[in-house]
């Protein structure tokens, strides 16, 4: 049988086409309509695409007198320091995302003597009690300033700023986290060990 | 069904795509949050919070620093500063977890049992047998238990005080002593590192003599710790300062994590937690040389300080 061809039909099926366009839309971006007149900002950036942690570091040093440079010493001792300001920084944001992790890998980082006042105080040094409702922490901007202590050989004690932004993602929506902290670090065989520390979390910088 | 028909339904299904869409993005039996979710909001994650701590440590730790009369090139003084004889002489005694404590000054011409050496006077000691015989002179004379030492000599004091830029002291009384090249007038104000080493050498013109001295040697102690704390306070880096400083110009058998655990301790210590105590003495003498010789009074208060009392 032949077919007969409506001429029509062309009309019809771009009006469904349309029709099954406008729906889709319709599903991914109807928010746009909701933001007027709300406290939350809306936005039509779609979600950064996760960068990897990494932490810039400026080290200075003190050196006693016939030892290490002051410029070599702070050399020798910056990627020890990277790394275990990442392992905080992972501990304390991108892998406490969800509460599942717990705090021990963290509190681990602490000095014994001050362990106890740390886990008092999660809030002020990681994400804290907003761990559970965050789906992922997009890691920004991790800068750290570091004035190390340098011993006859290796790095022995330092005082490092470290300032952290991210994003965390959340059921109802996403938004910054900050990290401001001045932590006292106690060198214990190749790592670190936080021996005291003062710190600001949250929204406010 | 006719073309007219076909079309009028397809531009109703049309007006019903629409509406169904805008219904379902708007709709309240949508979950609040996935509906904000979607809309890619930013939202208050986490409120704001502040923290600090610095090590909880327990017990009593009681610390003997020495200023020694030897090692000092810069000041004609040579020899090791071990070998030397101390001339300042301050046990420094911190409740750790009360944080608070005192600095007990002791006359250098206490004249005291030495072990292995008879009686002589204290500063003595170190010239018999280096620091450790003086510790434990101390512990003998004491009945404390000296956890550490801390030993510099002349060129070391005045270049801690130089190098942290100047120690506040408020000094007690009008100085005019040659001897000592002390020449200060009396109120608050930032010595550096000759005139503090001239305060706490001074003893010639003063009325109290090695009394007055000792008690100035723990007003350098303490107003070491207040300058300590407001340069800490200011900017937390001046810590990693201090620790190079004494790690350049102190000789100690404290370890160096104990030592970083009682700086940051100490950051938190108010000076007017910890008080200067003089151990009373009188002035006497022993085979033709002047001495001090230690009153009742200082028994007891070695008693009171065994019994944990610090005030």
């Amino acid at each position: 049988m032949a077919a007969r061809r409506n001429p029509r039909l062309p009309l019809i099926w771009s009006a469904v086409l349309l029709a099954a366009v406008l729906l889709a839309a319709g599903c991914t971006s109807g928010g746009r309509s909701e933001g007027g007149g709300q406290a939350a900002t809306p936005t039509s950036a779609p979600a950064a695409p996760a960068e990897p942690l990494k932490v810039q570091l400026v080290a200075t040093a003190k050196v006693p007198p016939g030892g290490l440079s002051a410029g070599r010493a702070a050399r020798r001792a910056a990627p020890g320091l990277e790394r275990f300001l990442d392992r905080y920084l992972s501990a304390a944001y991108v892998n406490a995302a969800g509460g599942e992790a717990g705090w021990d890998g963290l509190l681990g980082l602490f000095d014994a003597p001050v362990r106890a006042a740390a886990r008092k105080q999660l809030n002020a040094l990681s994400l804290g009690e907003a761990a559970p409702t965050v789906t992922a922490v997009r890691p920004g901007r991790a800068t750290a300033k570091a004035v190390v202590l340098y011993g006859a050989k290796r790095p022995e004690a330092a005082t490092v700023r470290v300032a952290f932004d991210g994003t965390a993602d959340t059921a109802q929506g996403s938004g910054p986290v900050h990290l401001r902290s001045v932590l006292q670090l106690l060198a214990a065989g190749d790592s670190w060990r936080i021996a005291a520390f003062d710190s600001r979390t949250g929204s406010a910088r | 069904m006719s073309r007219r028909g076909l079309a009028w339904v397809a531009v109703l299904a049309l007006v019903a795509a629409l509406a169904t869409g805008l219904v379902a993005t708007t709709s309240p039996g949508r979950p609040a949050a996935a509906r904000a979710a979607s809309a890619g909001q930013v939202v208050t994650v986490q409120r704001a919070h502040a923290g600090s701590a610095t090590p909880a440590l327990k017990g009593r730790i009681v610390l003997l620093t020495i200023g020694s009369d030897s090692g000092a090139p810069r000041f004609g003084r040579g020899g090791s500063m071990e070998s030397g004889r101390a001339d300042a002489l301050q046990l420094v005694i911190i409740d750790r977890a009360r944080r608070r404590g005192a600095v007990v000054s002791f006359p250098r011409d206490s004249y005291v049992p030495i072990p292995g050496h008879g009686t002589s006077k204290i500063n003595a000691a170190m010239a018999f047998g280096g620091p450790r015989l003086l510790v434990a002179t101390f512990e003998r004379l004491t009945g404390l238990t000296i956890d550490y030492y801390a030993l510099t000599s002349f060129d070391g004091l005045t270049d801690i005080v130089n190098k942290v830029g100047g120690v506040q002291v408020n000094v007690d009384m009008n100085l005019r002593d040659h001897f000592a090249g002390a020449f200060l007038d009396r109120g608050r104000q930032t010595l550096r590192g000759g005139q503090a080493l001239a305060y706490a050498r001074a003893r010639k013109t003063l009325p109290g003599g090695d009394f007055d001295r000792s008690r100035h040697q723990g007003q350098l102690l303490l107003g070491g710790l207040g300058t300590f704390q407001r340069q800490v306070a200011e900017d937390p880096t001046r810590v990693m300062a201090w620790l190079a400083v004494m790690r350049d110009e102190v000789r100690t058998d404290l370890p160096f994590p104990e030592l970083l655990r009682l700086a940051l301790l100490a950051t938190t210590v108010p000076p007017s937690h910890i008080r200067n105590i003089p151990v009373p003495g009188a002035a006497g003498s022993a085979g033709g040389a002047s001495v001090v010789r230690l009153q009742p009074g200082a028994y007891s208060l070695f008693a009171r300080l065994r019994a944990g009392r610090l005030s």
